[in-house]
């Protein structure tokens, strides 16, 4: 059980800095009650120690890169700094839990749904990534997903796959299907 | 441990060194891959647990009739006190009746934790504590690993940018008891030792010494980079000098060993080039055959043969 104990205050020290500043200024005041005094003082040397630091760093690098690489358009479309405000919030909200990709993607989708941000496309972006990584979360026999664009989505698409902001996309009200193909690929259609 | 088949030089797959890895010829003679990036893990309430990247598969299939493919996992979390995934176990079962490595891997290390009755993933590999407490978690993990999995096991020393300080042990003892008593192998990544001597201030040839090397039945070389006073283990680049020497003195004394693996991270290949991973791959090939023409079994530690399964 201590042990236990030891990996979770670990843990926290390394993903909630809140946590790590309260074990850096309380020391033993801040640690659960049911740790060994070896433990105890493990982790008030931890806490000091500027490694912390950096395995707090790859933490986030870690869980940032997840989203990038599952949602590019829509944190292109987001832009660096709302990004960072968006995913500050993110994890403050919703703490790590999972090691994989896919999860965390579709979690972040669902808070960013949740925000009703007043960001120019967003809802249709988000709704386009959300719905291939649904599809690649059911497995082999997916039923299709339908996503409905307002706006022109091959010039929206294209312009954040391209690296740039859109502006100005044509009004084209348009639903796309995403459906796994005879081989198992992800492919879209529009209707 | 007993000794793996030689098969040489391999290459830790991304996605982006597909075009290498088509072309590499007689440079690679295997392929190593972190499987967990080509399934998702969507919890132990859901059925099936664990979806296959199925395009992803598909490209492993392909590649595994030209050249073995050897996982190197990283979500078993073997190291978690209050958890034990065996669902992971049977994951890698599963990939084995399709893929039939040689042998497979994990870290030893743990990234999942408990926290106020949720689960924590800190998406790293945490140290251990070197005490006595974490082998006698362990242990009797890998003899589950080794009783479905039908091929050696090996764990590999972990980076690590703080210490746990107070160990009852120090890493060498800590990772040559483990391999006693349990029966797995060692993947000794030279590029963590090296990380961690240069951050930590100590010879990690010394260290390197006073391991048990007939236990090891994989070695990693990557390359790194500093950020904010740290030199970490980020696969970003070549392997630099001191790990090229680490490995010409480590891989002749490594009697029992199947390979040698260049670890690099896809989004790294571009800046780093082609040319020069395979420069590197052919120099590790080149280490390779010198080694096999001259394995010193080491008399340093005599220590009873475990014969993993």
């Amino acid at each position: 059980m201590s042990l236990h104990t030891f990996q979770s205050c670990l843990a926290q020290l390394i993903v909630d800095p809140d946590y790590r500043d309260r074990v850096r200024a309380l020391g033993n005041d801040a640690l659960a009650a049911s740790l060994t005094e070896r433990e105890r003082a493990r982790l008030c040397r931890i806490a000091a120690d500027s490694g912390l630091d950096i395995n707090r760093t790859l933490h986030k690098g870690f869980r940032l890169g997840k989203l990038r690489a599952m949602l590019p358009l829509t944190c292109q479309l987001l832009g660096a700094a709302r990004l960072a405000r968006e995913v500050s919030a993110f994890w403050v909200e919703c703490p790590p839990s999972s090691f994989y990709f896919l999860p965390e993607a579709l979690e972040f989708c669902k808070f960013l749904a949740g925000r009703k941000l007043r960001v120019k496309y967003l809802d249709e972006v988000t709704a386009y990534e959300r719905a291939t990584l649904e599809i690649e979360k059911a497995g082999a026999v997916p039923p299709p997903q339908r996503v409905r664009f307002r706006h022109d989505p091959r010039i929206l698409l294209a312009v954040l796959a391209s690296g740039r902001r859109p502006r100005a996309v044509p009004h084209r009200p348009s639903v796309a299907i995403c459906a796994r193909d005879g081989v198992g690929r992800i492919q879209w259609r529009l209707v | 441990m007993r000794s793996l088949p030689k098969l040489g030089v391999g290459l830790a797959y991304q996605a982006p060194l597909r075009s290498l890895i088509e072309r590499a010829g007689d440079d690679l003679q295997f392929v190593e891959i972190v499987p967990d990036i080509l399934w998702t893990d969507l919890g132990p309430e859901e059925h099936p647990r664990y979806i296959d990247e199925q395009e992803g598969v598909e490209y492993l299939r392909q590649v595994r009739r030209s050249r073995p493919v050897v996982p190197h996992s990283i979500g078993l979390s073997i190291g978690t006190a209050h958890y034990f995934n065996r669902d992971h176990i049977g994951q890698i079962r599963r990939w084995w009746d399709w893929l039939q490595f040689p042998w497979h891997s994990d870290h030893f290390a743990y990234h999942l934790a408990e926290h106020q009755g949720r689960q924590v993933n800190v998406g790293i590999t945490v140290p251990l504590p070197r005490d006595r407490e974490t082998l006698e978690l362990i242990v009797p993990r890998i003899d589950e690993v080794v009783r479905q999995i039908p091929v050696p096991f090996l764990l590999e020393n972990n980076v690590y940018y703080f210490d746990i300080p107070d160990a009852e042990m120090d890493e060498a003892t800590f990772l040559n008891t483990l391999c006693e008593e349990s029966g797995c192998g060692l993947l000794l990544d030279l590029h963590n030792v090296y990380v961690n001597g240069r951050n930590h201030g100590f010879d990690p040839q010394a260290l390197i010494a006073r391991i048990n090397l007939e236990h090891v039945g994989e070695i990693h070389v990557a390359g790194g980079m500093e950020l904010d006073g740290f030199y970490l283990d980020a696969h970003s680049g070549a392997v630099p000098d001191p790990v090229w020497k680490l490995l010409e003195w480590t891989l002749p004394r490594c009697p029992n060993i199947g390979g040698v693996v260049f670890e690099i991270f896809g989004s790294w290949f571009d800046s780093l080039g082609e040319d020069r991973v395979r420069q590197d791959l052919r120099r590790m090939k080149e280490i390779w055959r010198q080694s096999l023409g001259n394995v010193q079994v080491p008399g340093l530690i005599s220590q009873r043969s475990t014969g993993a399964a």
